[in-house]
């Protein structure tokens, strides 16, 4: 339609002074990311690597140190950037006086609501994510999950065309995830743009376009899903029901045939999985660590 | 539904930078949160302390027979004013520091910045809240001490008129001296009184609200804008002391006043408060300018300090 970009993050840098004089934390270094309108972007990386800062950042939240980061078009430091999205923080918590329809009407109004169509909105995102009967309890006797649920209702009140989620299935009981991952699909059919991030790999893997990887604030890998999780120089065959016999003539086809190997055998696992430990897994603090002690 | 998007695209304007609209529902919701966390029960034991008041004889009250009567009176309306000031100033400290560092904490403030809220919208906001709050509270307080000032004018003046006249004393100058006596009653000078500590709390709100948006903790919030209530109130004696004793203030004169003007930017004098709900106890008379006056630099210091809070907000990370 347009060539503005829903999001872009370009050369995103994002210090932290962690303590009073010590040298800086730098959470996010050189980060850059485009999501085009109607994608959904899944950003995925270990703890503490700068996915929650980036989408701070985007949020007008948190200032780059340097880099620079706009939503449609507009800057993030700027209030008016704001209007076309929604968010869902890590941990979100609200005022726990409220209750979750007045929880929501809150956030409405702060976008301009108002009257009959905020009513009825209401209505519409309470039985969105679930949470018809619990309308009209206070927030400070929700589970995790439901506040969670009433996050995402917050974040999608003013029907914005952008939703960023920071881990929606965090504490979300199976089904609820899966009943969040329905969502994020029919938002995408409904043209929304998505940027989410999560650990949970299968369900990133399930709805996302495109994924970009994250580890201590870089962007490792990134790209369309398809490309990525793709190895065009294996190939794994699946079957079912295969006997002990046929396996062992496979393996000696395979050992007899020159230049391919068996590299591993076994239930078939998530490749976004496999593709994210294997940009992530040099964990050498870790290592070196426990080399240490058992040396001594 | 791609119609209705449309429409709502093309409903979104420019978010304006201070919005009145946006600032009533933030506002609103500060007054709600403070209702919900019960602060209005505090007003039940003000209320008893106002009521037993009522029954408490000043000690040197010698019934008609004293030579000014109105002393009564004005015990009654110090010792409710004092507690009005006292209970509006701790309750504005303590409510806007334990508002902001807490949103802070529960990261409330998050799903709030990242909706179209501009961060000035946001302080503006909380301040009048608790401005809001502190104002029924004085009003509920008012209205009790006007009810009960009531009937005890009343009750000196019954006391007083069967007794002059008893004198023997002419009944106009009887009639001087019972409208004297009601001038101590419930008047407009006295809600002027009330009024003065309105704009004193909601100075000292302000104040606090400076503090919270630097501070890490409600504690040291409110220890700090107490300490600043504190200086503020002495800061008059100081100034006295520094200019108006002789010498010292002769020799180190510009270099005092420097020092004495940066600590009135600093600390805002809360003398002028308190010498209108002084005057008013007194009955003294109090123009309607001077209360313009006083709300006047009431703003002054309110504009103020929004500005810096703002300054150091808008520079916050969360
Ligand atoms: N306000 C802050 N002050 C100091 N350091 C911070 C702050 N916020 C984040 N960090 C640091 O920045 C790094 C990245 O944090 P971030 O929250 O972005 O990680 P994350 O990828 O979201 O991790 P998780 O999967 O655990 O949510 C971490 O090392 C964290 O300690
Ligand atoms: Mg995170």
């Amino acid at each position: 339609m347009s060539d503005i970009p829903a999001v872009e993050v370009s050369g995103l840098v994002k210090d932290f002074q962690t303590s009073f004089r010590g040298p800086k934390l730098r959470a996010v270094d050189n980060v850059s990311l485009r999501i085009e309108p109607g994608e959904v972007y899944g950003m995925i990386g270990p703890n503490g690597s700068g996915k929650s800062t980036t989408m701070k950042a985007l949020l007008g939240l948190v200032k780059p140190t340097a880099g620079t980061c706009s939503i449609f078009g507009k800057d993030s430091l700027k209030v008016d950037s704001r209007n076309d999205v929604g968010f869902l923080p890590e941990n979100p918590y609200f005022y726990k006086h409220l209750t979750g329809a007045e929880t929501i009407k809150f956030y409405g109004k702060l976008c301009g609501m108002r009257g009959a169509k905020l009513k009825h909105r209401i209505d519409e995102m309470l039985n969105l994510v679930g949470l018809d009967d619990a309308r009209n309890r206070a927030l400070k006797g929700y589970s995790k999950g439901m506040l969670q649920r009433i996050g995402l209702a917050q974040a999608l009140v003013q029907d914005p065309r952008l939703v960023i989620l920071d881990e929606p299935t965090a504490g979300v009981d199976p089904s609820g995830s899966r009943e969040i991952r329905d969502l994020i699909l029919e938002l995408k059919n409904r043209g929304i743009t998505v940027f989410l991030c999560s650990h949970l790999l299968e369900q990133v893997q399930e709805v996302c376009d495109r994924v970009g990887i994250i580890n201590h604030g870089k962007m490792v890998r990134q790209g369309k899903l398809d490309d990525l999780i793709a190895l065009e120089d294996r190939t794994e065959i699946v079957l079912e029901n295969a006997s002990p016999e046929l396996l062992d003539q496979i393996h000696t086809l395979v050992d007899v045939t020159y230049g391919v190997d068996m590299i591993s055998e076994g239930n078939p696992r998530t490749t976004l999985e496999d593709l994210f430990l294997r940009e992530t897994k040099p964990r050498r603090t870790v290592t070196k660590k426990r080399r240490k002690r058992t040396n001594s | 539904m791609s119609s209705s998007n449309k429409k709502t695209q093309r409903q979104r304007k420019k978010t304006s930078f201070i919005s009145p609209r946006r600032i009533l529902i933030i506002a609103q919701s500060t007054v709600t949160q403070l209702v919900r966390m019960k602060v209005f029960y505090f007003l039940a034991p003000i209320a008893a302390v106002f009521v037993g008041i009522q029954f408490f004889d000043a000690p040197w009250y010698a019934g008609p027979e004293a030579s000014q009567p109105q002393q009564e009176l004005q015990m009654h309306k110090n010792l409710c004013l004092g507690t009005m000031m006292l209970f509006s100033s701790l309750f504005a400290i303590v409510s806007t520091a334990l508002l902001i560092p807490r949103d802070i904490e529960d990261r409330t403030l998050y799903t709030i910045l990242c909706k179209p809220v501009p961060r000035l919208d946001y302080l503006v906001g909380k301040l009048l809240g608790v401005m809001a709050v502190v104002f029924i509270a004085l009003a509920v307080m008012d209205m009790i001490l006007v009810v009960t000032l009531h009937f005890r004018t009343g009750a000196v003046l019954a006391d007083l008129e069967p007794y002059l006249q008893k004198l023997g004393w002419p009944q106009e100058l009887v009639d001087e001296k019972l409208d004297e006596i009601s001038a101590h009653g419930p008047t407009m000078t006295l809600q002027y009184g009330v009024l003065a500590y309105f704009f004193k709390a909601s100075v000292i709100a302000a104040v606090a609200l400076l503090i919270s948006t630097f501070s890490t903790s409600t504690l040291f919030t409110i220890a700090s804008s107490v300490m600043i209530w504190i200086i503020g109130a002495a800061q008059n004696i100081a100034r006295q002391g520094l200019f108006e004793q002789g010498g010292l203030a002769e020799d180190s004169g510009p270099i005092a006043k420097i020092l004495a003007t940066l600590v009135s930017l600093l600390f805002p004098d809360f003398q002028i408060f308190d010498s209108v709900a002084e005057a008013a106890t007194r009955a003294a008379d109090i123009s309607s300018e001077q209360i313009l006056q006083l709300g006047g630099f009431t703003f002054f210091y309110l504009a103020i300090y929004t500005v810096l809070s703002w300054f150091v907000f808008s520079d916050k990370e969360f």
